[in-house]
């Protein structure tokens, strides 16, 4: 089979049923479940929550120690599929490890090397495409050192993207990322929404609101998988505003017009708001930490 | 002009100043390509700055000991050199694989390269560069030794020296592994040493036997326990 011929893609469909790990005495993943396929799937969660282990389950490089795992049917503990996991595999680790001397053409090469791509005639065109899409085909000359942190982040994803994954794992791809090179990454991904299974971990929830599922994750556990619209929805009539702080320990925070907006049950004649993902999502932490 | 036509001349165009435009290689992955390795190959050797640099200090110490060796003090002067000849390419090993020889070791591991392909191509560059640079340091010190028959005696403990590390970098971290089987063979030596009487007493018929034994029993230990190699773990 060519590689061009192999690289048609559908996006991945992932199964994982009672996923546990245990890293050292903790259990950093307990019992998670998930059917995704297709579209950008958002991991929210405190740090710890499991978010990265997770990820690193699904790019396979880290055995689950319980719980069935499938990628497109395929199963990771086992080396020949893993290997086939792996073709259809893009990952961009929370550090993406690019060496400074290195020069941008040749990271990207490197790992298209590793991608099976034998062809250096290949490789050179899909190194400038995936360049050319992540804005950075200009600079394949240029050492890393001479990247500012958003190109570095973005020659991160250059890195995933090369082969035409069909599945693409993202650990953090915005953090540390100015607002214009936030919106440059977010395009990218979104332009992958229908042709690829798309995970991707954050902390911001306005990134989170444009995915098309969230899963949120603390201690391990998923404690919310469904759609943006679903987890603002799950605030409803628990989020309101009012002049001054509340009186008991609800989560509440002073906004621009000098109101107070708090979450959790809301006193008789409250002034209740439409809720956001944001509401949803500390409405969630807040039970699963026993506040609020 | 069709648009059509508009179209292929622009992929083509692109195709042709993508060939014009595309890097070419720096110098070392050039004069590795130049001596016959191919280019994807070449370009997982160079991928890891750490191992060039340190290996290359090494590479160049154990020179300077192969062509100072004490003409005077007749085979046991190759001793120094003898003694360290394997451990160059366990050092170059331990520097070729992990999180700390290759910052995109995660990445990497996400791939369908196989971990155990990936360090033993590099092994490989590493094993066979040592051998033809202290090949002729070799020639030269044991002719100054008078001990012709002993210039490659260092090569079958160099196989069983990386063997080993590779096994054991199944368990530890590169650079653990690495040390333990470097303080062994110096303790191996040493204690052969002592026991015979005879300073070169290690890389004796039954020193060579046993090397040869252990890298047999590295590799297939290695082979064995090849997953170890592409998942992150202790060993990364």
């Amino acid at each position: 089979m060519t590689y061009f011929a192999r690289s048609a893609t559908m996006p991945a469909q992932v199964l994982a049923f009672g996923l546990t790990k245990r890293l050292g005495a903790s259990e950093v993943l307990r019992g998670v479940d998930i059917s995704a396929q297709r579209g950008v799937i958002t991991l929210l969660g405190p740090n710890g929550a499991g978010k990265t282990t997770l990820l690193r389950c699904l790019a396979t490089i880290s055995a689950v120690d319980s719980g069935s795992l499938l990628i497109d049917g395929l199963d990771p503990a086992h080396e020949t599929d893993r290997v086939e996991i792996r073709r259809r595999l893009g990952y961009l680790p929370q550090r993406p490890g690019i060496a400074a001397s290195a020069r941008v053409f040749d990271v990207v090469d490197y790992v298209a090397v590793l991608k099976e791509i034998g062809d250096e005639r290949v490789r050179r065109h899909l190194a400038y495409d995936v360049l050319d899409r992540v804005g950075l085909a200009d600079r394949a000359h240029d050492r890393v050192a001479d990247l500012s942190g958003g190109m570095v982040q973005r020659l991160g994803l250059a890195q995933a993207l090369i082969g035409h994954p069909s599945l693409l794992l993202l650990d953090e791809p915005s953090a540390g990322l100015d607002p214009d090179e936030r919106f440059r990454l977010r395009e990218i991904v979104a332009e992958r929404r229908h042709s690829t299974t798309v995970f991707q971990s954050t902390h911001l929830i306005d990134e989170a609101a444009l995915s098309d599922q969230i899963l949120v994750l603390d201690g391990g556990r998923l404690r919310f998988v469904g759609t943006p619209q679903a987890l603002a929805e799950s605030a409803r009539g628990r989020a309101w505003t009012q002049p001054g702080p509340p009186a008991s320990g609800r989560a509440h925070w002073k906004q621009a017009d000098g109101r107070y907006r708090c979450l959790g049950d809301p006193p008789p004649h409250a002034q209740l708001t439409e809720p956001t993902v944001e509401d949803g999502y500390l409405l969630l932490r807040a039970a699963s930490t026993g506040s609020g | 002009m069709h648009p059509t036509d508009q179209a292929r001349i622009d992929r083509n165009w692109r195709a042709i100043t993508i060939e014009i435009d595309a890097p070419r290689p720096g110098r070392f992955e050039a004069l590795l390509r130049r001596i016959g390795l191919p280019a994807h190959l070449s370009r997982l050797v160079v991928a890891t700055p750490a191992l060039r640099r340190s290996w290359f200090v090494a590479t160049g110490l154990v020179m300077v000991l192969g062509l100072t060796v004490d003409a005077q003090a007749g085979r046991a002067g190759l001793l120094p050199l003898l003694l360290l000849a394997p451990l160059l390419p366990v050092m170059g090993v331990s520097l070729a694989y992990g999180l700390e020889a290759d910052p995109a070791h995660e990445a990497s591991l996400a791939t369908p390269m196989s971990g155990l392909r990936l360090v033993l191509t590099r092994a490989a560059t590493v094993v066979a560069f040592s051998a033809v640079v202290l090949g002729v340091v070799s020639l030269i010190g044991s002719s100054r030794a008078a001990a012709p028959m002993m210039a490659f005696s260092w090569l079958l403990p160099a196989l069983g020296t990386t063997a080993a590390t590779l096994a054991l970098m199944t368990v530890f971290a590169p650079r653990r592994a690495a040390v333990l089987v470097g303080v062994a063979w110096v303790v191996v030596v040493l204690m052969a040493r002592g026991a015979s009487g005879d300073p070169l007493a290690a890389f004796g018929l039954v020193g060579q036997m046993g090397m040869s034994l252990v890298a047999v029993v590295g590799v297939a230990l290695a082979f064995v326990r090849r997953e170890h190699f592409d998942l992150l773990g202790i060993r990364s």
